[in-house]
């Protein structure tokens, strides 16, 4: 088994990635997973049916037909995070880098917010993006922070090397938003802003903090 | 005094000196309302203290004779232990950058003043609880939860200070400006006031008002109070706030008082003002007044209202309402006649109506969507709602607000949405609201304008500035002698045009 793009480490299962994938982000369908994972789709799905055979997740059909943890997964993925924190040895100096991610957090909001939202005539009015200088201007800022986030992402991986995917991933949705595809700041589950909360509730689940 | 003025009716200085909330207190004074005694640090202090990195040479001596003219003020002592003073720190820059920066309260409540405290009122609860509150205000605005807090009151103060000028300059505070065109050097004011405790006792609390319904701009006081606490709890929405006229019943003095002083406010202001209130022990405290903030339809009819009462000329009335806020009056919105079937309000996070069945889980909200519309209604979202949010037809939250994940995923998906509801608590199965259980699977409908859950599949209009609007735009027409039959915008932009030209 090969190791997860984006973090330089061998050896990690494609399995208990696809577990705690699930666990922060919620129901999946296999095309999301195998972009927050970085995984081919058709590798995610059969280690998605292996992980169904041994009862840990379940698919669901219909209209949001989607993937998603058992309570026995849920168990699973929890004992294997607390196991890999302890082994680590590293709390201290994650949660130390949590609380500079939380300090970035509702700058980040903020800015989601600016792109969908701007005051006119001091009415604020859905951004009909019809004013490329004050999209320049968020943009500008969603980098300036990208760059502070970035260091915050540094250290997160040094505590735990797979919140580097996190920073892969965030960089490529800055980037397909610079190059124009400006629906990567804010919409859609590959965005900026889905990305980052996926990464808050990563570090909730991986600090046993609740909500 | 070089950096201190004091907040009396001779204050003479514009909000670009002393800030627009320490004007608008300036304004209180003059028209004879309670305000707390108290002086303001100018923003030239700040921009001092920006450039050097220390607060300016002087200020210290200043702080301290300010303090000690509020001690003669009030007659009591900052840090007591006898009657002790202790004051509030809040920012005030000359332009609103609202929940950018933070606010210190119940400063000067050192272990010894709480006891002096207890004492005096014979309320140990009370004393502990303000300084409590004190230590938690001061740690969230510095930032720093193991901080060392100074025992002496006067150094309490200048660390109060040095942080909220610093607070100017954090990266969030910067993005604001950058986004909304506020130059980054003109720095805020600090305002210094003796407490009045709103958590004294029954008979005390704190609310918010508007002297105009700002959903519809109906000519009625609106908004919420919160009995036995102090202000930071109503606008956190950590608790639950009651409707502003319960006020008339619990304490019809403090009712009388308030109404008369929102008339007060609105005859100067011309317009409907906001303002942020306090009553400790029956007693009224006016904390801030703004003028304006109205949008779409409330505006429209606030305007013409205006005008009808003399207040302002019908030229006047045109130019308060942009061409720009005449998109906003035909958004679809609860219908007047849904009002009483109101069970909750929130923060209004993506305009639009939705009405569809409750459910309390993504889950549930997938389950159900397959026989009709949902909406999801959660205490706050995380990744792990992304289905539900698109499953369902509207959005509902308790806590977060207009930047919160549900209000930024609502937004992308044109979904109607209602943030921080305060008092909404989500159950397994249903969700409590105003006092009311709902069932999952019960009708609701939600206005993502105005903020509002109402029970039922409630009527919706886009009509309901109609009469106000019809009369504007006549106004309108005479002045520009524009065509009845076009477009609103334009017939109003118009007129505009022909009262700029001299």
């Amino acid at each position: 088994m090969s190791g997860l793009p984006g973090t330089g480490l061998p050896g990690i299962e494609h399995g208990a990635v696809l577990l705690h994938t699930l666990r922060c982000a919620g129901w999946c369908a296999v095309e999301r997973l195998a972009v927050a994972t970085g995984l081919d789709e058709a590798t995610t799905e059969s280690e998605l049916i292996d992980l169904a055979v041994a009862g840990l997740v379940t698919r669901t059909s219909g209209a949001f037909a989607a993937w998603g943890l058992t309570d026995a997964g849920r168990a699973a993925n929890a004992e294997r995070i607390a196991a890999e924190l302890e082994s680590a040895g590293t709390r201290p100096a994650l949660l130390a880098a949590f609380e500079r991610f939380l300090v970035l957090n509702p700058e980040l909001l903020d800015l989601c917010a600016a792109w969908q939202l701007r005051p006119v005539d001091g009415v604020l009015t859905a951004n009909d993006h019809s004013d490329p200088s004050y999209d320049a201007r968020v943009v500008a800022r969603f980098e300036d922070l990208d760059r502070r986030a970035e260091a915050v992402c540094a250290d997160l991986a040094g505590a735990l090397p797979r919140f580097g995917r996190y920073r892969v991933r965030l960089a490529e949705a800055l980037g397909r938003a610079r190059a124009g595809e400006r629906r990567y700041l804010a919409d859609g589950t590959a965005s900026y802003h889905a990305v980052w909360a996926e990464l808050h509730e990563d570090l909730l689940v991986t600090l046993g903090i609740p909500r | 005094m070089r950096w201190i003025r004091p907040l009396s009716a001779r204050t003479g200085e514009s909000a670009a000196v002393i800030g627009a909330k320490a004007h608008g207190l300036v304004t209180l004074h003059r028209l004879g309302l309670p305000v707390p005694a108290g002086f303001v640090v100018t923003t030239e202090a700040c921009r001092a203290f920006l450039r050097d990195g220390r607060l300016p040479g002087g200020l210290a001596d200043e702080l301290a004779s300010a303090v000690r003219d509020l001690e003669a003020a009030t007659g009591r002592r900052f840090g007591g232990p006898g009657t002790p003073l202790a004051v509030s720190v809040r920012s005030g820059a000359g332009v609103s950058m609202p929940g950018m920066m933070h606010t210190v309260l119940n400063l000067g409540l050192t272990a010894e003043a709480a006891a002096g405290l207890a004492a005096e009122t014979g309320d140990v609860r009370f004393a502990e609880d303000s300084r409590r509150r004190f230590l938690a205000s001061l740690a969230a605005a510095t930032g720093d939860a193991r901080l060392a807090i100074p025992g002496d009151p006067a150094a309490q103060l200048e660390l109060a200070v040095r942080t909220v000028f610093a607070s100017w300059d954090t990266p969030r505070a910067r993005t604001y400006r950058e986004l909304h065109d506020i130059p980054h050097d003109l720095g805020t004011a600090v305002i210094v006031q003796a407490m009045v405790y709103g958590n004294r006792d029954g008979r005390s609390g704190t609310g918010v008002a508007f002297s105009r319904d700002p959903t519809t701009g109906e000519n009625t006081p609106f908004g919420d109070v919160l009995f036995g606490h102090q202000g930071e709890d109503v606008v956190s929405g950590r608790s639950l706030t009651l409707p502003l006229r319960e006020l008339a019943g619990r304490e019809p003095a403090v009712w009388a008082a308030l109404a008369g002083a929102l008339r007060r406010v609105e005859r100067h202001y011309r317009d409907a003002c906001y303002a942020e209130f306090t009553f400790q022990a029956g007693e009224l405290w006016m904390l801030q007044v703004r003028p304006g903030g109205l949008t779409g339809g409330a505006a429209v009819r606030v305007a013409t209202e205006l005008a009808g009462e003399g207040l302002i000329s019908r030229r006047e009335a045109l130019l308060r309402v942009s061409p720009q806020q005449l998109r906003h009056v035909r958004t679809p919105r609860l219908a007047a006649s849904a009002r009483a079937a109101v069970v909750a309000r929130g923060v209004g996070a993506c305009p639009g109506v939705a009405s569809g069945r409750v459910a309390t889980s993504t889950e549930a909200a997938v389950r159900m969507a397959a026989s009709g519309p949902v909406i999801l209604v959660r205490p706050e979202t995380s990744p792990h709602d992304m289905r539900g949010l698109a499953a369902a037809a509207g959005i509902v939250t308790a806590r977060g607000g207009p930047a919160s994940h549900a209000a930024v995923v609502a937004r992308s998906m044109g979904k109607p949405a209602v943030v921080g509801v305060a008092g909404l608590v989500v159950g397994a199965g249903s969700v409590t609201a105003g006092g009311r259980i709902i069932e999952e699977g019960a009708l609701v409908t939600i206005d993502g304008s105005g903020g509002e859950v109402a029970l039922g599949s409630a009527p919706v209009s886009t009509d309901e500035a109609g009469p106000h609007l019809r009369r504007l735009l006549a106004w309108a027409d005479d002045v520009s002698g524009g065509d009845p039959a076009g477009d609103e915008a334009a017939r109003l932009a118009a007129a505009h045009a022909a009262l700029r030209t001299p």
